[in-house]
């Protein structure tokens, strides 16, 4: 089947001075102050169950529970019901917006492309920097926005993937076939980081390329949010549970650079596609320390990025990574012309990482960022204990056209782009017209004011006499999605939806 | 710590005869007067005033 994905991307917020402010407030407020059209306080929240284990078993606690229950006792005493606090969105693009407990967050619809993608990656950030503009309109203390993982005192946050793949693809074969692959894959989608951490606490300067891999413990755990683990077993497929499920990926930096969240997307999405196919067992790299290997990785200052196999050999990231390059080339199935772009893509960025690593700031977010900062850095003749470096790592991932780093090198024309014609594009918010965020998006923006709830895979509209079910379970073909959606522009009442072969009444 | 833009590191010399081995990249150069002018104005303590709620 084809893999189909999505990004979520929790977002940093503060203020210019920030003294005394109230994080989860400003969340709430920035969720809502947005205009785009969508429906608001309609998530349906009963069937979400972040404790069930891909590994076939459900976990009575995560280890973010206390907390969770600490936020939500602080949370209970605001004059605001959970639906306000959350504030959840559904927009007519597919995509959801909401405050999740301290961040705004943009959950893209489902791509089935790595094009379709970057749009709607693009609009999310035109979105949130919207939402900061309208706000910033009536104060003297702006509101700042940073899509980026740390605060660097130990405290992170998500920049999430969901890939979505058959059920018949075993656990074990996924968790073990993708496990190397995501400790690597960072010398090409990390997003540099001038700091080393721990949970919870700030340990020293210095430089890492990537912003999330001090931030994990386990192999393979269920947890998100504390002991983080290489591998997330969440199993919430938001699918039919007995066909599919999803991949959450958590081990990701939050990218600005488009050809960064290319190569993360794109090259995840074909590994998965060839263990999908059936790499043979004794072809998967394997590490002898995970663990200790993605931090020895992002750490290395001299980019050598070398690391131990289970078999003793060493070997480097650069190796790995055209290992698993080999089996996509030979296991996953042809694709179209963006299949076959975005693997030259991959050789190439490989290559100039084992020759010249930072001959790649064109296109990836940790060389351009270390390269700018060294520059300004010599030429202020600051040391690499200097705070400033941090705060200009901060601002590198600033959401403002006018001041964040990584937008005054974008508007110079430094960066490489994957499809450059998308350059400057404003956000549309249109959905996929290949997934069916196409028929979710479709109903939001038809029968908006008669949308009694939505999900990721149902939509409940209001009849004139009955509730209508459109079940987006099992609506994975473009073809079957196409159908809908000439169902759908043709109703001029929710009841001329169950014409099709996935609503119901109920 | 690897080198910077200021000093690039030696790179390896381009496969000779036109092959299809690997090009040296070609990487645009920013302007580095207007960035610099940009990061000038960043407050060096804003870092130190950002807090967050670990997140997911």
């Amino acid at each position: 089947m084809d893999i189909q994905f999505g990004l979520e991307t929790e977002i940093g917020i503060s203020r210019e001075d920030p003294t005394g402010i109230d994080v989860v407030a400003e969340s709430i407020a920035l969720v809502r102050s947005a205009t785009v059209p969508g429906v608001r306080a309609k998530w349906d929240y009963r069937d979400e169950d972040p404790h069930q284990d891909a590994r076939g078993f459900r976990v009575d606690q995560l280890r973010q529970d206390t907390d969770e229950a600490n936020y939500f006792a602080q949370d209970i005493s605001r004059p605001l019901s959970f639906a306000e606090i959350k504030s959840d969105l559904v927009l007519r693009n597919g995509a959801r917006f909401y405050n999740d407990h301290a961040h705004p967050e943009y959950c893209t619809p489902e791509c089935s492309t790595l094009r379709e993608l970057m749009e709607q990656d693009a609009a999310g950030d035109a979105l949130l920097m919207a939402c900061a503009s309208s706000l910033n309109a009536t104060t003297t203390n702006p509101v700042r926005l940073y899509k980026n993982n740390t605060d660097f005192l130990g405290h992170s946050y998500g920049c999430h993937e969901n890939y979505l793949l058959a059920r018949s693809l075993p656990w074990e074969v996924l968790a073990e076939g993708i496990q190397a692959f995501l400790v690597t894959r960072q010398i090409f989608c990390g997003a540099g980081k001038y700091g080393w951490e721990d949970e919870d606490r700030f340990l020293h300067p210095g430089f890492q390329i990537s912003q999330r891999s001090d931030f994990f413990s386990e192999l393979q755990s269920v947890d998100t949010m504390q002991r983080r683990p290489l591998v997330n077993t969440r199993d919430e497929p938001h699918a039919n549970p007995a066909r599919y499920r999803r991949f959450h990926v958590i081990i990701g930096d939050a990218n600005l650079s488009p050809f960064a969240t290319y190569l993360k997307v794109g090259t995840t999405a074909r590994v998965l596609a060839a263990l999908q196919n059936g790499v043979p067992s004794h072809r998967i790299p394997r590490l002898a320390d995970p663990l200790g290997a993605l931090q020895s990785i992002s750490r290395d200052t001299e980019w050598k990025w070398r690391v131990r196999t289970a078999g003793g050999r060493t070997v480097t990231a650069v190796d790995i990574q055209r290992q698993y390059l080999e089996l996509v080339r030979e296991f996953a199935p042809p694709g179209p012309v963006e299949t076959t772009e975005l693997i030259n893509s991959w050789d190439e960025v490989l290559t100039d990482l084992e020759r010249e690593p930072i001959s790649t700031s064109d296109r990836l977010d940790w060389s351009a960022k270390h390269r700018l900062i060294e520059v300004f850095r010599e030429s202020e003749g600051l040391d690499m204990e200097d705070p400033w470096l941090r705060s200009l790592d901060l601002e590198y991932h600033a959401l403002d056209r006018e001041s964040g780093l990584f937008f005054g090198l974008l508007d110079q024309g430094t960066f490489r782009l994957p499809f450059p014609e998308l350059k400057g594009a404003t956000a549309d918010f249109h959905p996929p017209t290949s997934t069916r965020a196409a028929i979710r998006g479709g109903c939001i923006e038809r029968f908006g004011s008669r949308v009694v709830s939505a999900q990721w895979d149902a939509v409940v509209l209001q009849g004139e006499s009955a509730r209508i079910t459109v079940d987006l379970r099992d609506l994975f073909s473009h073809r079957d999605v196409a159908a809908g959606l000439d169902v759908l522009r043709g109703a001029q009442r929710p009841e001329d939806l169950l014409s099709l072969p996935f609503a119901k009444v109920g | 710590m690897p080198d910077t833009i200021e000093k690039p590191r030696p790179a390896s010399p381009a496969p000779s005869g036109g092959g299809d081995g690997p090009r040296e990249p070609k990487v645009e150069k920013p302007n580095t007067e207007e960035l610099l002018k940009r990061m000038r104005k960043v407050d060096p303590d804003q870092a130190k005033r950002y807090r967050q709620r670990t997140g997911e």
